[in-house]
C-alpha cells in the first residue's frame, strides 16, 4: 500500500462561490493506482461533489486530460507512484487542463476546442461522384498519416500551447495535426484550398515552435511536426502570401545567395508594409551592429554543394 | 589536451549577436577547449527551411554534420534552435539507414562528402553542466559572481521535445541553475523559464510573439532577479532587443538585462569586460557589472 495527499483544484461556481481553491485529500492507495482511479475513489469516499470527466479509462476516449504538478497527461494514463518518483513529491497537484476555461474543479468548457477542430474541415473531401466500391489506397499513402490519425482528440496539446495562450484565437495542434492528415490524403481533393484556409490571420504561421505539443502528446502524434508539414504543402501549393511563409522563404533565399542567414533581407522580406512601423527598433538594431551593413557577404566555403542541393532535392510531402 | 569541438556558432551569434560568437571565443581556452572552425557550414535554416522544404533542411544539416565527421570532431553549439536542427536531422538519419542513404545519395550527386553517422552534437551549457564541466570550472578558480540573483531562462528548443533534445528533464532542467550555483550567484526562480520567447514568430506575429515573452520577463522581474541568463541568441533578442517594446504593449517594466551564458561564466572568471562586448546589448547591464564587481 501506499500513501498519496491529492491538492485537487476545487470551482464550484454552482454553489455561489466564485473563488477557486485547492482541497488536499489524502488517500491510501495500491501501488499500482492510476490518479483517475484515485480521483474516482476521492469522490466516491471523500466528496461526491468533486467533478471529473472521463469515460474509457484506458487512453482512448480522450476525456481526462488534466494537470499533474504542472504538466498535462491523461489521468487515466499516469501511475501515481510514478508521477511522485518525477516530481520528487509525495503530493500531487491535479489541475484542469490550461488555457480553457473552467466549468466546475477538473472540467473545462472545451467549445472552442471543438470549434476550431470543425473549422479546419476534419474529413475527407474526395473529388467527383463516390465510385462504386471503395476509394483503394496503398499502404505506403497512409502511413504518410498514420502518426496524425492516433489522436483522440484529449487536447492536452492546447493546454500547455505558448500560442494559444497568447492569441486564444490561435487554431491550434490538434486540429492542424487533423488538417495534415486530410490534406496529405491521397483521396482528398482539397489540398490548395486547404493550404489557404491554414493560412490565416491564427493559422498555421502562428506557431511559436515552442514544442509543448509534441512533449505533451500522450499518442505520439507530434502535432508541431504536421503544422510543419502543412507548411511544406503551402510552399508546394504555392501558398506563401502570409508573413510566415515569407519569413521561411527569406531564409530560402538567404541559403541561395550565400548559405548564412541574411537579417536584412528577413526583416524587409517578411514584414515590408508593418516593416516601417518598426523602422525606430531596426535603427537601434543598427545601431547596436545588431542587423550587419553589408548582409551579402556571408558566403560559405563550397557554395557550389549548396546550390546542387537546392536545386535536385525534391520533396516529398 | 584541449577538448576539441566543430565550432558551429550559428548565423545569429557570427552576425546579429557577435557579442555571444566574441565571447565563446575568448572563454574556451580558458576552459581547456579549442573551437575548430567550420567554413562550409551553413545555416541550419531554423526550423523555417523545414517547414518550407523538409527534405532540403535534412539535406543542409546533414551536410553540416558531416563536415564535422571529416573533421573528427564532435559539434559543439551555442544555440538552442541550431542545437535542435542539427539533432534531429542527427537522429533521423542515425534511426534510419535508409534515409541515410538517400540523403548521401543526394549529397554525393551535389559533390558533398557523404555522412557516417558518427558525430554527436551538443551545447555549450550541456558540456558545462556536467560533473566534468563543473569540475574545468572548478579548477579555474571562479572569483564568483558576489551572490548575483541570476533567473534561468532556457526557453524552449534545448529542452523540447526531449525525444531530440533529452539532456535533462524538460520540466525540471537544473543544468543553468547549477552553474549559476556552482558560480556563486543566487538562483531566481519562476515558472516562465522554459516558456517561449516568441522569437521565431516575432517578424510575422509581432504581438503575438512580445505576450510570449512578457510571461518569462514579469516572471523573472517578480522573481527579484537581478539579470537573465540564457543559453540562445534568438531568446536573447527576444527577452533584451525586443525588450522595451514589450513593455510598451504590456504597459509594464522590467528593465532585466539579459546575459549569453558564456558572459555569465566570463563574468565569474573575471573575464575582461570589453571582451563580453556588453555595449552591444539594449537593456544596460551595469548594475550586474557593479554587484559581480567587474
Ligand atoms: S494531438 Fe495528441 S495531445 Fe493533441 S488532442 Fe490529439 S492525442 Fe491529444
Ligand atoms: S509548437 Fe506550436 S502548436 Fe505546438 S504547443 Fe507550441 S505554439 Fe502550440
Ligand atoms: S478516461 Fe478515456 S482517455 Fe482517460
Amino acid at each position: 500500500m501506499a500513501a498519496t495527499t491529492f491538492r485537487v483544484f476545487r470551482y464550484q461556481p454552482d454553489s455561489g462561490d466564485l473563488e477557486s481553491f485547492h482541497q488536499d485529500f489524502a488517500l491510501e492507495h495500491e501501488e499500482k493506482t492510476t490518479v483517475l482511479d484515485a480521483l474516482l475513489r476521492i469522490q466516491n469516499e471523500q466528496d461526491g461533489t468533486l467533478a471529473v470527466r472521463y469515460s474509457c479509462r484506458s487512453a482512448i476516449c480522450g476525456s481526462c486530460a488534466c494537470k499533474v504538478n504542472g504538466k498535462t497527461v491523461l489521468a487515466c494514463m499516469t501511475q501515481v507512484e510514478e508521477a511522485k518518483a518525477e516530481s520528487g513529491s509525495s503530493t500531487l497537484q491535479v489541475d484542469p487542463i490550461g488555457n480553457f476555461a473552467p466549468i466546475k474543479d477538473l472540467v473545462v468548457d472545451m467549445t472552442p476546442f471543438w470549434e476550431k477542430f470543425k473549422a479546419v474541415k476534419p474529413f475527407l473531401i474526395p473529388d467527383g461522384p463516390a465510385p462504386d466500391k471503395e476509394r483503394l489506397v496503398p499502404k505506403a499513402a497512409m502511413e504518410k498519416v498514420a502518426k496524425e490519425s492516433a489522436c483522440i482528440l484529449c487536447a492536452a496539446c492546447y493546454s500547455e500551447c505558448n500560442s494559444l495562450a497568447a492569441d486564444p484565437e490561435f487554431v491550434g495542434p490538434a486540429a492542424f495535426a487533423w488538417g495534415y492528415r486530410f490534406a496529405a490524403d491521397e483521396r482528398d481533393s482539397q489540398r490548395k484550398d486547404r493550404a489557404k484556409l491554414y493560412s490565416g490571420e491564427h493559422g498555421i504561421w502562428d506557431c511559436t515552435r515552442c514544442m509543448f505539443c509534441n512533449e505533451r502528446c500522450p499518442k505520439g502524434v507530434d502535432p508541431r511536426d504536421a503544422i510543419e508539414k502543412l507548411g511544406a504543402i503551402a510552399f508546394q501549393e504555392k501558398v506563401t502570401k502570409d508573413k510566415g511563409a515569407r519569413h521561411a522563404k527569406a531564409f530560402l533565399i538567404s541559403m541561395k545567395t550565400g548559405g548564412k542567414l541574411n537579417e536584412q533581407l528577413v526583416g524587409g522580406f517578411t514584414d515590408p508594409v508593418g516593416g516601417a512601423f518598426n523602422a525606430p527598433l531596426a535603427l537601434r538594431m543598427l545601431q547596436k551592429g545588431k542587423l550587419p551593413a553589408s548582409p551579402l557577404t556571408h558566403k560559405v566555403q563550397d557554395r557550389d554543394q549548396v546550390t546542387k542541393l537546392m536545386k535536385n532535392v525534391k520533396e516529398t510531402i | 589536451m584541449p577538448r576539441q569541438f566543430a565550432y558551429y556558432p550559428g548565423c545569429v551569434a557570427e552576425f546579429s549577436s557577435k557579442e555571444l560568437n566574441a565571447t565563446t571565443k575568448a572563454l574556451a581556452p580558458l576552459l581547456d577547449i579549442e573551437l575548430l572552425p567550420m567554413p562550409q557550414a551553413t545555416c541550419c535554416g531554423a526550423g523555417d527551411i523545414a517547414e518550407a522544404k523538409p527534405n532540403l533542411y535534412l539535406a543542409l544539416n546533414v551536410r553540416i554534420l558531416s563536415e564535422a565527421e571529416e573533421m573528427g570532431a564532435d559539434i559543439l553549439t551555442i544555440c538552442n534552435v541550431c542545437t535542435l536542427n542539427l539533432r534531429r536531422a542527427n537522429k533521423m538519419v542515425k534511426e534510419d539507414p535508409r534515409l541515410l542513404e538517400q540523403v548521401n545519395g543526394e549529397l554525393v550527386n551535389a559533390g558533398a562528402r557523404p555522412y557516417q553517422g558518427t558525430i554527436d552534437v551538443t551545447h555549450l551549457l550541456w558540456y558545462l553542466a556536467t560533473e566534468e564541466g563543473l569540475s574545468l570550472l572548478e579548477q579555474r578558480g571562479p572569483k564568483g559572481l558576489n551572490g548575483l540573483r541570476v533567473a534561468p531562462y532556457y526557453g524552449c528548443q534545448l529542452l523540447r521535445p526531449s525525444s531530440v533534445m533529452g539532456f535533462e528533464d524538460p520540466d525540471r532542467p537544473q543544468s543553468l541553475e547549477r552553474l549559476i550555483t556552482a558560480l556563486g550567484g543566487e538562483v531566481a526562480d519562476y515558472d516562465g523559464k522554459s516558456r517561449c520567447c516568441g522569437f521565431p514568430i516575432i517578424l510575422a506575429r509581432e504581438q503575438v510573439a512580445l505576450r510570449e515573452s512578457h510571461v518569462a520577463l514579469a516572471g523573472a522581474r517578480d522573481a527579484g532577479a537581478q539579470a537573465m541568463v540564457t543559453p540562445c541568441p534568438l531568446c536573447h533578442l527576444a527577452m533584451d532587443a525586443y525588450q522595451r517594446k514589450t513593455e510598451q504593449l504590456m504597459g509594464e517594466e522590467y528593465a532585466m538585462p539579459v546575459l549569453h551564458l558564456p558572459q555569465l561564466i566570463g563574468l565569474a572568471l573575471g573575464m575582461p569586460t570589453q571582451s563580453m562586448e556588453f555595449k552591444r546589448h539594449f537593456t544596460p547591464v551595469d548594475d550586474v557589472l557593479a554587484t559581480v564587481g567587474a
